[in-house]
């Protein structure tokens, strides 16, 4: 052992002094291992410190209080509830019942001899430098103790007049607002002055603005519902100190009052399980993760992980293969000297310890420093403040050790060729053909057959997609290890090419174990691009396929549905001014109710419509059954399968498209049908006249009327909807034209003039505005066009129809660079290690009168051989497996689409379209741009002279 | 000299390189013995089969028959790792330049033998530095080797060579890529530590050096064709000078 340690030390340090004295060659290798390790390291620092502990949680929830108390809304009935007091429900099922809701008072609920601060927030819409700000406004007196941990004040200080605010830094950010400007809300005059700035820790995103409780939300209300509009939500919770704090029993005991408590005691010291009510209840368990997606989840982070070390393998492997054949003299005098294999093989593996240990250092360093500095950026990107940068010595110790270990398996392969040359061979520079091992490539070509076949298993029998994935795993090693005989097939193609590109290829096929590795770096880093590749063009061919345009090509349309359409006007203006508009077309849309409310708006005074569908035109499957039920139950799979594919009332598509407004209907006038495309005389004409213009004729009765309901109770209304009743309502019949044909109008499927509206006494409201446009706008006039719209500070829906727009060719792109940086990296590796073997030949060239430029040619060669190599059995190991997964997946959509036929939800037609597209620009530039890049690379940085020096004389 | 028992014995040596149209005899039927505190010199033209000869004594190739002894070890049915050992602990090699380990400083040079042996680092340069003090070459124990000249490389190689319990040297054109005054020198060196009691075997081309030895021998076309002893070597010497 300790003769062991000994001649280890003597080999460690010759390949620490020989990795310095080659620093560039060390360097580039410490950089590939280094880098990885400094990335996972990162990521680990990153994380283990945005974890928060429970305690660091706490401060953040609560700030310096015992407890959070928190009105659920269940009208005071008992909860159950999770020891954070994130979820809740009630403790009774109330399964078709109605559910209890209603506020609770909480603060009845609190302990004798507590103290408490409430903490309220509602939105508002503020005036801002730019227009109008949705924003988040609370009152929580965050100067107070309890509250100390919630926010952090940056500038100036907390508000203590009624006319103060202190405002987040990301809310004067987007405002343009700074300390000491004035802000006020839209419909509420009142100014308030901005007395400082301040972030929540945990949402450092939040557009937020702080008013002393009571200054800001009642009165805004107040304003607001005076000028007609729904009043903002208020809710309030509070935090509670009580000497003692809150343990699980009490918080249990409080859940029994309908009110849902965080105590910070609970936070810190969780119950088990068992003792909370809640994970016992169907359907409410504790969702942690099982043993068996750890296990799974492991098993692919330890594939990933290995696959990675595999490629830094075989890419830093031809590195110290180099080194090893450079220092081949030193190595025979090191066996001259009694130096065994043994020896030889650890001075080989002490470079990979040295430069591996090295990367971990550098690599663990230099994580902990950028996490560190960046630490203010990565804050802001993940929008939360790190609780404390946590090291965990024994997580970074293990990455570092996968450098280290990187280091030597890089090195086991060059160690071991280097260790079978003999002294004699070594020192006279006597130059052996390298054998490949035998052995790998019948291993490499077991682990094919059998990955093939699980993947084939995966894509024709199984229909688990992990199946395919890792069969094509264990085929792509396969062909990784039968890189030396696949090399060796390309030999043959020799004898037709002229001498650079002949030697250079002979050279590649004859040294095989030096090759190898790099063409099987590209091939695995090739074969993975191509197999992503290959499955995202398959995709993105299916999903252009599947692709519904919401309007016809280049129409822009914008709605509002908030305050009654009171930003109609602008929001039409904005278009006009951004867009180049062709045809606009405005519509509103009915309105029952306050015109203020929004349509769905539960609130008082507001109600909604229907559009009648008269009882013959019902789909018998989708009909209401009175008491509630599934109606579709009733009929046969045959049955269904018949109505779907043969009644019309049953037929979808008509309806289907953009929502619009409730069944389809919009009012507008004949610029709309022109915008869509469904401007026939016969339909303008009859919209002229008066009558409500229907696409779908399912909603028009046999006398050709048209029927639209308007319900102003909602409460009955909803009791009705349960009981399987119609809902009560006035219903208004208009006379309809129904477009004959199977038109598309793309979610619109009645229309009728503001005149036809206003005869029928229906209310209408603004809502948006379509246009067709000349071309579509460019980016630029997007940019404005939305920062436009943001300023009006209400929630515009903008669609523009561009028609499909694929956006993974950014990631395919990124992929294919990833591929060609590999690819000319491992090649270049390779061509350095051919040329540290060629300077012989080189020299004989030169001396049988080859010109200087062989050099370089040659050298290019070299490369592109290699790149050319990789790149051609890559993408032939990319494509198979992404087939398969595709394959797999046909036949998973196959199936899905066969039940759904045989129980009559689909028709047999709509056969689903799984489409395997090879991507051929992709392809074409991995196997000609890359090899050809490689060799003018390669060629370009070799000197042409040098080995054109004097023979020795011997 | 010849009561003490040969550190080095070659018997019947032969070595043919290829086989066929291509076979080449390098050595054929050598016979020699080399002992304790004898300095011998092997001489021949081109191909004469100097060099196989010496890499066959320190069992850095086979012979095709006979046998090698090295202190009472057949090295010709030793194993590699055998062949290893002996390297570390019997035989030592000078070559005609680039002998010392870039990476290495002199000292851990001359240590690295006994270090591949398995001997602590501070013991193998305790003895390293007190077989460079030996040889006067203490001053260079710390300087790598491209901080020494050609001819500090070559002793700081001789004392590698003799380091531990080393007694034979076998030197392939130590003084090769020397000039003569510097050849001299380490020539000089090489004669003391024979007559400290080592072993060696010198190849040369240049006569000059040859008369530092006690014996020369006289290959070609892989036999030996003449031995002399050092009182007649001046005298054959001249002729030989003559020849060339």
């Amino acid at each position: 052992m300790k003769t062991w340690l000994h001649s280890w030390r003597a080999a460690i340090r010759i390949a620490r002094r020989d990795a310095w004295r080659s620093k560039g060659r060390s360097a580039l290798v410490l950089a590939m291992i280094a880098l990885p390790i400094l990335g996972v390291s990162a990521l680990d620092l990153t994380y283990r410190s945005s974890e928060l502990s429970p305690t660091e949680r706490a401060d953040r929830m609560i700030g310096a209080a015992d407890a959070q108390f928190r009105d659920p809304g269940y009208g005071g009935a008992p909860i159950f509830q999770d020891p954070i007091g994130e979820m809740s429900t009630t403790a009774k099922d109330y399964e078709n019942t109605s559910w209890p809701s209603g506020p609770t008072d909480v603060t009845k609920t609190f302990p004798a001899g507590s103290t408490f601060l409430s903490d309220s927030s509602g939105t508002a819409k503020l005036t801002t430098k730019h227009g109008l700000l949705v924003t988040h406004v609370r009152e929580l007196k965050a100067a107070d103790p309890i509250a100390r941990g919630i926010t952090t004040l940056l500038e100036g200080r907390y508000p203590e007049k009624n006319d103060e605010v202190v405002a987040t830094s990301r809310f004067l950010e987007s405002s343009g607002l700074s300390v000491g400007s004035t802000l006020s809300a839209r419909n509420f005059d009142r100014p308030y002055r901005i007395v400082g700035s301040y972030e929540i820790p945990d949402d450092l995103n939040a557009v937020q603005v702080n008013a002393v409780p009571g200054a800001f939300l009642a009165p805004y209300a107040k304003a607001v519902e005076k000028a007609g509009l729904q009043k903002p939500d208020i809710s309030t919770t509070y935090l509670v100190r009580k000497s003692g704090g809150f343990t699980w029993n009490m918080v249990k005991e409080l859940n029994t009052k309908g009110v849902i408590v965080a105590s910070r005691a609970v936070i810190l010291d969780p119950p088990a399980t068992s003792e909370v009510p809640l994970y016992q209840k169907e359907n409410w368990g504790n969702f942690e993760s099982s043993a068996g997606a750890n296990a799974a989840q492991l098993a692919a982070v330890g594939t990933v992980v290995g696959l990675a070390m595999l490629e830094i393998c075989l890419l830093a492997g031809p590195a110290f293969a180099v080194g090893a054949r450079r220092s081949r003299r030193q190595l025979g005098l090191v066996g001259a000297n009694g130096g065994a294999r043994s020896h030889i093989r650890a001075i080989v593996l002490s470079g990979g310890l040295v430069i591996g240990v090295a990367a971990a250092v550098t690599g663990t360093v230099l994580a902990l420093i950028l996490t560190k500095v960046l630490q203010p950026y990565l804050e802001e990107t993940m929008g939360q403040r790190f609780g404390a940068f946590d090291i965990r010595p024994l997580e970074i110790l293990g990455i570092a050790l996968l450098a280290v270990l990187t280091g030597l398996l890089a090195a086991i392969v060059p160690a071991i060729t280097a260790s079978r040359q003999t002294v004699l061979a070594s020192l006279t520079g006597r130059r052996g053909v390298r054998r490949s091992s035998r052995v790998l490539p019948l291993i490499g070509l077991a682990a094919l057959l059998i990955g093939g076949a699980i993947a084939l298993f995966g894509s024709m029998i199984s229909q688990q997609f992990i199946v395919v994935a890792g069969g094509s795993a264990i085929a792509e090693l396969g062909v990784v290890a039968m890189t030396p005989a696949l090399v060796g097939l390309f030999g043959r193609a020799g004898r037709w090419l002229p001498l650079s590109p002949r030697l250079a290829l002979r050279d590649a096929v004859r040294n095989r174990g030096r090759t190898a590795p790099a063409v099987a770096a590209v091939l695995a880093a090739v074969a993975g691009t191509v197999a992503v590749s290959t499955y995202m063009a398959s995709e993105e061919t299916q999903h252009r396929a599947e692709y519904t345009a919401q309007m016809p090509h280049g129409t822009v349309a914008a709605f509002v549905m908030e305050e009654g359409g009171r930003d109609v006007p602008a929001v039409r203006e904005a278009i006009e001014r951004y867009v180049p508009v062709d045809v606009r077309a405005d519509v509103a849309r009915v309105a029952v109710g306050k015109p203020s409310c929004q349509p769905w708006d539960s609130g008082p005074g507001c109600g909604r419509f229907e559009v009648v569908v008269p009882p013959a035109n019902e789909c018998p499957m989708y009909a209401t059954i009175p008491g509630g039920g599934d109606a579709s139950e009733k009929y046969t799979p045959e049955q269904r399968l018949k109505m779907i594919t043969d009644d019309w009332r049953c037929k979808e598509g008509r309806s289907s498209g953009m929502y619009v407004s409730d069944g389809g209907l919009l009012v507008g006038d004949a610029a709309l049908l022109k915008v869509l495309g469904l401007d026939e005389p016969a339909t303008v004409k009859a919209l002229a006249d008066g009558k409500v213009v229907s696409f779908n004729p399912v909603n028009v009765d046999k006398n050709g009327m048209y029927g639209i309901k308007q319900i102003t109770d909602l409460a009955a209304a909803d009791k009705a909807s349960e009981q399987g009743r119609p809902a009560p309502g006035k219903v208004v019949a208009l006379p309809a034209y129904q477009v004959p044909g199977d038109q598309k109008s793309y979610g619109v499927q009645a229309l009728m003039t503001p005149a036809t509206a206003k005869a029928a006494g229906l209310a209408t409201a603004p809502l948006g505005t379509y246009a067709s446009t000349d071309r579509l706008p460019d980016t630029e006039a997007r940019q404005k066009l939305d920062g436009e719209l943001t300023k009006l500070g209400s929630n515009v829906d903008l669609r523009v129809e561009e028609g499909f727009v694929n956006d993974n060719s950014l990631i395919l792109l990124s992929l294919a660079i990833f591929a060609g940086l590999v690819t000319v990296g491992a090649a270049g590796i390779a061509t350095g290690l051919a040329q540290a073997d060629a300077e012989a030949d080189l020299k004989t060239l030169a001396a049988v009168g080859a010109p200087p430029r062989v050099r370089r040619t040659l050298s290019g060669f070299q490369c592109g051989v290699v790149a050319a190599m990789g790149v051609l059995l890559g993408s032939a190991a990319g494509v198979l497996p992404a087939m398969g997964l595709r394959l797999n997946e046909e036949r998973q959509q196959m199936r899905w689409h066969e039940d759904a036929v045989a129980q009559g939800w689909s028709a047999a037609s709509e056969v689903p379209y799984v489409p395997i597209v090879i991507p051929w620009e992709t392809l074409a530039g991995l196997l000609v741009a890359v090899p050809v890049g490689a060799a003018l690379l390669a060629a370009l940085v070799t000197r042409s002279r040098g080995a054109l020096s004097r023979r020795e004389a011997t | 000299m010849s009561a003490q028992q040969p550190v080095l014995q070659l018997q019947n040596l032969t070595r043919v390189h290829g086989a066929g149209a291509t076979e080449v005899h390098a050595l054929r039927g050598i016979d020699l013995a080399v002992y304790p505190g004898e300095l011998v010199a092997v001489m021949g033209p081109s191909g004469s089969g100097k060099s196989t000869l010496l890499t066959i004594a320190g069992g850095l190739d086979a012979p095709t028959s006979g046998r090698v002894i090295v202190e009472d070890t057949d090295i010709t049915t030793a194993s590699v790792k055998e062949l290893a050992a002996l390297r570390r602990r019997s035989i030592g090699y000078v070559f005609q330049d680039y002998n010392l380990i870039p990476a290495l400083t002199a000292a851990e040079n001359v240590a690295l033998p006994r270090e591949l042996d398995g001997t602590s680092s501070r013991k193998a340069r305790v003895e390293a530095l007190k077989a460079l003090e030996e040889m006067g070459l203490g001053h260079l124990s710390d300087r790598f080797p491209d901080e020494m000249s050609g001819g500090q490389q070559q002793r700081v190689a001789i004392a590698r060579a003799l380091v531990g319990d080393r007694r034979l040297v076998l030197a392939d054109e130590p003084t090769g890529a020397l000039d003569s005054e510097t050849g001299e020198s380490v020539l000089a060196l090489l004669r003391s530590r024979c007559d400290a009691g080592a072993a060696g075997v010198l190849v040369t081309h240049e006569p000059r050096f040859a008369a530092w030895a006690d014996r020369v021998v006289f290959l070609r076309d892989g036999a030996i064709v003449d031995q002399t002893v050092r009182s007649e070597a001046d005298s054959l010497l001249s002729g030989q000078v003559a020849e060339a």
